[in-house]
């Protein structure tokens, strides 16, 4: 091979520039640019074989195209490098494309669980009432004739203590045992227990002798509200459910109390809040009156809390029982006292997620 | 209650609207439940009379009538033939409505007869239950008239709900007095002017009080000559309306009073009395008595009876005796009005099971005054309505009771009301429902005299007097203020922890429910119960139930076997509740809080599907469930008793050797009793005794800085041998440098011999510094030593 002299050199490495970024440029696959970088740049390239022959040149020449020859070289680098990587994109590309997966099918979920809507509403009620400055006193189902009966005022041949409205039980000796008909027995528990001021709720189960059908059920469950102190009047009761139902259904609720009557509160109040559905103006969910039975309540009757001890000259009260059944069916429009019951996940699922 | 209107207006004559006056009276704690219109349906029926009658040609049943209608005729076919040429009849022409059907009347052609329309009974007119015949007008009405407006049947009904406490309510005079208070009207008194005959009624009957006790008063008129037949058609409407039955008139109008007035009262044949002499008594045990229902009731000595001078004739205040009653023949009638002691009714009417009427109003507290003008209204419409002659006066025995006085003070009414109520205020709402007051001081705080009239027997303290107070004034007057409550509210630890598990438990993929806490035989035999341990209802609702729960875990089979049966693939389901059991000796009943849970079948989508439950899922959700609680260490111990659960697939869950509870998988014929398909899995917990193995408050501890060494163990042991064993063995063997331990193979079969397994840990070694190779290698020499002395088993690679 003839030896190399400076104008052959930088021909050979402009000529080797040129086709190799064409040829760089154009390498359809990230294997062939290997090749192709191999016989642009390779050992036993042109480009190689010049910057071998340099000590054919005279130091200046040998200088202008060594550095001719770096620079060319670079630049096929970058040019590889630039087409390497347009490569790797499309590859890239191409291999998420294969996993590429169908979004529509279903996710994959912890199995979910959820709390009863009588245990959310129940929480919601005790929210409510714990912010108002009332403690929660929980007692047992099964109840003495004493708490549920005789110190409510209830005497003993009112009807409700007729074996056909109340569970009693079978215990040899104490015929006086019977499920609780309501929590109001928890009243009597908590004035025995405390001196005046009582500002309490006590939720639970509670039970009568009903057949189930729609709106009847053995087991239901109640909130009792009680509040005992010097100066409790029966404005207090009206303001105190007009708060409750404000808190449950919405800040433009009323209240109304109608007379009632239950033999442990004097006066005895019905307390009905205006409709939610159609805010007073009559529909079918408030029989066209405008407004809903909430729950029953009343003062304190005196004969209660002399019973525990209270001297009913110093202080009034006021008493409410809540139907928790109630107030679910209303909140979230459930027809029937049965679903409750019956344990059906596609009923269950409907409602919060525990929490 | 029911209150036809008209009725109602005789007394209160209130001009509102049946609408309006339902709202006002509801107000006022007389809910009104209903309003009904039992006439809407009669529409165009006219009176008409006879003036033609003649067999139909092809029929033995029909008869053909010719109807004159007041200008136009009209033709019809009858089933019936009571009626005669000149008669009145009710005329449904073609195109009119009555009651009892629910079309139109139209034309028809009966065997070959045309009838246009047809002519009524009482029924269909919804006048009385008779359907025996067609019913005849009385003379004097205008042919052509409307039916409705001749017989005043244009009425609106009230259904009033009473309050227990409101025997006064019972009687449309009680409920006209409220109306009257609340529409601001005068309240009118029922009619008891009676024109009397010479003859004394003191000398024709004799009354004779043997128990004053229980029948504090008993008052007898006679009136002789009397034609018993059926009331006048008015009369027959109204108690319709009212929900009574007409029989004739003497008895009818012992109930028209009766639902006026609140007094019962009872008529007797007079002549089928031995000897014309009333004595009230207590029955002799097994006195034997023929009810006007025709049953034979055996009396006790707790029970009153009326006798005449030889036997009794009626139970007091239930119901008469057949052998005195009024029939077609009485000539004679001797009407009693008396008072009862409502305990004595209660009593005798609870234990007959025979509750009438009369036996509801005395059982809530009868007017003692009432009795006097009860007996003479009744004796007046009597003699309007059966002719006959009242005798004069009365035969009577007892007493009529002095009114209970009270004293209310304003004061104590405006602090209960929470706004001022004066004395005058007081005076008049009380007057308004007729309870007089006299004032004796201008001092309110001295009080009010109050005089509790008879009606009002629910009245007996001053609070009474103030609820009365506010209830004629209106509940609307009441502000809204809410109390000063001086302490923090909030709930008990019971109730936190409650919602503590219902959140764990919920998280852990579990639905709660809520059952009934009722158990049958057969739940208690799948749980493994003895009956003598469980609670028994006195009167369960079902006879197949006659538990209290003794479990939790019967209940979520239940709703288990309803999402089955409802073809739902898996379903998961907690409750939190109370159980119960027997107790023994002095202690009686104890009931106790409990968390079950339990879940069968699939679940999420099947493209991701997991095999089916097995214990694992209950074990995980035991894990859940005690985290929660800030326990992580707990043991498996064996189950004392193995039912409800599989022998072999469960265990008691302990923390620090004491039990809580037990998980599993449950037997293969408790899940089959229950319909349940493949295996169920379920846990329950003592919620006191969970509470009580709480853990400590959680500290924080450094999270590890140095990098684990991992080391896959895999051993060859016994089949026997507990996994759980190993690891503890392991863990004890590594000297404190052992972190997780994951259990990732278990293999049994070729090539290993039967009876072994291969069992492979992944074992995390880590300190508080980098670990070398040797210490980790020394650390894994020790595990495969003390598994091989202590559990036999070999370790076959690392």
């Amino acid at each position: 091979m003839a030896p190399l002299d400076r104008a052959t050199a930088l021909r050979i490495l402009q000529e080797q520039e040129d086709d190799g970024r064409a040829a760089l440029s154009e390498a359809p696959s990230l294997e062939e640019l290997e090749d192709v970088e191999r016989t642009v740049l390779g050992r036993r390239s042109p480009f190689a074989e010049v910057q071998r022959s340099l000590g054919d040149l005279g130091p200046d020449d040998r200088r202008e195209v060594g550095r001719r020859a770096n620079d060319a070289r670079r630049a096929l680098e970058a040019a590889a490098q630039q087409r390497r990587r347009a490569l790797e994109a499309v590859r890239e590309v191409a291999l998420l494309e294969a996993d590429r997966v169908d979004l529509t099918l279903p996710g994959r979920r912890a199995r979910p669980g959820s709390v009863h809507p009588l245990s959310a509403v129940l929480d919601e009620i005790v929210e409510v009432f714990t912010r108002m400055g009332y403690r929660v006193v929980e007692g047992p189902e099964i109840e003495t004739e004493y708490y549920n009966f005789d110190a409510l005022n209830i005497p003993a041949d009112h009807p409700a203590r007729k074996v056909t409205d109340s569970l009693y039980l079978d215990v040899p000796g104490r015929p006086d045992l019977l499920l609780r008909t309501e929590t109001s027995a928890m009243q009597i528990r908590t004035m025995e227990r405390q001196k005046p001021p009582v500002h309490v709720i006590a939720p639970g189960r509670v039970y009568r002798h009903d057949t189930i059908d729609a709106t009847h059920s053995p087991v239901f469950h109640q909130v009792e509200g009680l509040a005992v102190d010097e100066g409790i009047t029966f404005a207090d009761l009206k303001g105190t459910l007009l708060e409750f139902a404000r808190a449950m259904f919405g800040p433009d609720q009323r209240v109304r109390l109608n007379p009632d009557f239950f033999p442990f509160v004097e006066p005895g109040a019905e307390a009905e809040v205006s409709c939610f559905l159609c805010g007073g103006a009559g529909c079918r969910t408030c029989k066209g009156t405008g407004w809903i039975e909430l729950l029953g309540s009343g003062m304190v009757h005196p004969n209660v809390l002399e019973n525990v001890g209270y001297d009913p000259e110093r202080y009034t009260g006021f008493a409410f029982g809540i139907g928790i059944e109630r107030v679910a069916m209303l909140r979230y429009g459930i027809p029937d006292l049965r679903l409750f019951y019956e344990g059906d996940v596609r009923f269950l699922e409907q409602f919060g997620a525990a929490g | 209650m029911r209150v036809p209107l008209s009725w109602l207006r005789e007394f209160a004559p209130v001009e509102a609207d049946p609408e309006a006056l339902a709202e006002l009276l509801t107000s006022r704690g007389l809910k009104v439940e209903g309003i009904d219109r039992p006439w809407a349906g009669l529409d165009g029926v006219i009176v008409a009379r006879v003036i033609e009658k003649r067999p139909h040609p092809d029929s033995d049943r029909l008869t053909l009538a010719r109807l004159e209608t007041g200008g136009g005729e009209g033709h019809v076919a009858a089933g019936v033939a009571n009626w005669q040429v000149g008669d009145l009849v009710p005329y449904a022409p073609p195109g009119s409505r009555v009651p009892l059907l629910p079309e139109p009347l139209g034309v028809r052609t009966l065997r070959g007869e045309r009838s246009e329309g047809m002519i009524c009974s009482p029924k269909e007119l919804a006048i009385s239950g008779d359907h025996g015949g067609i019913l005849i007008l009385p003379e004097g009405l205008a042919p052509g008239a409307q039916v409705k407006d001749a017989l005043g049947l244009d009425e609106v009904v009230f259904d009033v709900e009473i309050k227990a406490n409101r025997a006064d309510l019972l009687s449309i005079v009680g409920v006209a007095r409220e109306a009257a208070a609340v529409a601001g009207v005068p309240l009118r008194r029922p009619d008891t002017t009676v024109a009397e005959g010479d003859e004394s009624a003191a000398k024709a009957a004799t009354v004779e009080i043997l128990d004053l006790e229980r029948c504090p008063r008993y008052l007898a008129r006679v009136i002789a000559g009397v034609t018993v037949a059926a009331s006048p058609l008015r009369v027959q409407a109204r108690l319709t309306a009212a929900g009574m039955r007409p029989l004739s008139n003497v008895v009818d109008a012992t109930n028209y009073v009766m639902l006026e007035m609140g007094q019962p009262l009872h008529a007797f044949d007079m002549d089928r009395l031995a000897g014309s002499g009333i004595v009230v008594r207590r029955a002799e045990d097994g006195e034997r008595l023929v009810t006007l229902d025709e049953q034979e009731r055996l009396l006790t000595a707790t029970d009153l009876v009326i006798a005449d001078l030889e036997k009794g004739v009626a139970i007091a205040g239930i119901m008469g005796s057949a052998i005195a009653e009024v029939g077609d023949a009485t000539a004679s009638v001797l009407l009693e009005a008396a008072h009862f002691d409502r305990r004595s009714v209660i009593r005798t009417s609870r234990r007959l099971d025979l509750r009438t009427e009369a036996s509801a109003r005395f059982e809530r507290g009868v007017d003692p005054e009432g009795v006097t003008p009860a007996a003479a209204r009744a004796a007046a419409l009597i003699q309007a309505w059966s002719g006959g002659t009242v005798l004069a006066g009365s035969a009577e025995a007892g007493a009529v009771p002095e009114r209970r006085r009270l004293v209310v003070r304003p004061a104590r009414a405006s602090l209960i009301l929470g706004q001022p109520v004066s004395t005058s205020e007081i005076v008049e709402s009380l007057g308004r429902i007729e309870i007089p007051t006299t004032v004796s001081a201008a001092d309110s705080v001295e009080g009010i005299d109050v005089e509790v009239p008879g009606f009002r027997v629910d009245i007996d303290r001053e609070i009474d007097v103030i609820e009365e107070v506010i209830r004629v004034l209106g509940y609307d007057r009441v502000g809204a203020t809410t109390p000063a409550v001086r302490q923090a509210g909030g709930a008990p630890a019971t109730y936190e922890r409650r919602r503590a598990i219902r959140r764990a438990l919920g998280a852990a993929g579990f639905r709660e429910i809520e059952s009934y806490s009722f158990a049958s035989s057969r739940d208690l035999e799948l749980m493994g119960e003895r009956e003598e341990a469980a609670v028994r209802v006195r009167n369960p609702l079902l006879a197949d139930e006659p538990f209290l729960r003794t479990s939790l875990i019967p209940g979520l089979l239940g709703a288990l076997r309803l999402n089955a049966s409802r073809q739902i693939r898996g379903a998961a389901l907690f409750e939190v509740g109370h159980t119960f059991t027997a107790g023994s000796g002095e202690d009686g009943p104890s009931e106790r809080e409990s968390a079950a849970a339990a879940l069968f079948g699939r679940f999420g989508a099947a493209i991701h599907e997991r095999t089916e439950v097995d214990v694992f899922d209950a074990k995980g959700a035991v894990d859940a469930l005690l985290d929660a609680f800030g326990i992580r260490d707990w043991e498996i111990l064996d189950t004392d008793q193995p039912l409800p659960f599989h022998p072999g697939r469960a265990g008691a869950i302990a923390v620090g050797g004491r039990r809580i509870g037990r998980f599993g998988e449950l037997h293969p014929g408790v899940g089959a009793a229950f319909d349940l398909p493949g295996r169920v899995a379920a846990l329950e917990v003592d919620v006191e005794s969970l509470a009580a193995a709480t853990g400590p408050e959680r500290v924080y501890r450094d999270v590890p800085r140095f990098p684990p060494v991992r080391r896959d163990l895999a051993f060859v042991v016994d089949t026997g041998v507990p996994v759980g064993a190993m690891s503890a063995v392991i863990r004890e063997a590594a000297g404190g440098l052992a972190g997780s331990i994951d259990l990732f193979d278990l293999y049994e079969g070729e090539p290993l011999p039967a009876g072994k397994r291969n069992v492979a840990f992944s074992v995390e070694f880590r300190a508080e510094r980098s670990l070398t190779n040797d210490e980790v290698t020394v650390a894994v020499e020790a595990i495969a030593a003390a598994v091989r002395d202590r559990l036999g088993g070999e370790l076959r690679s690392s």
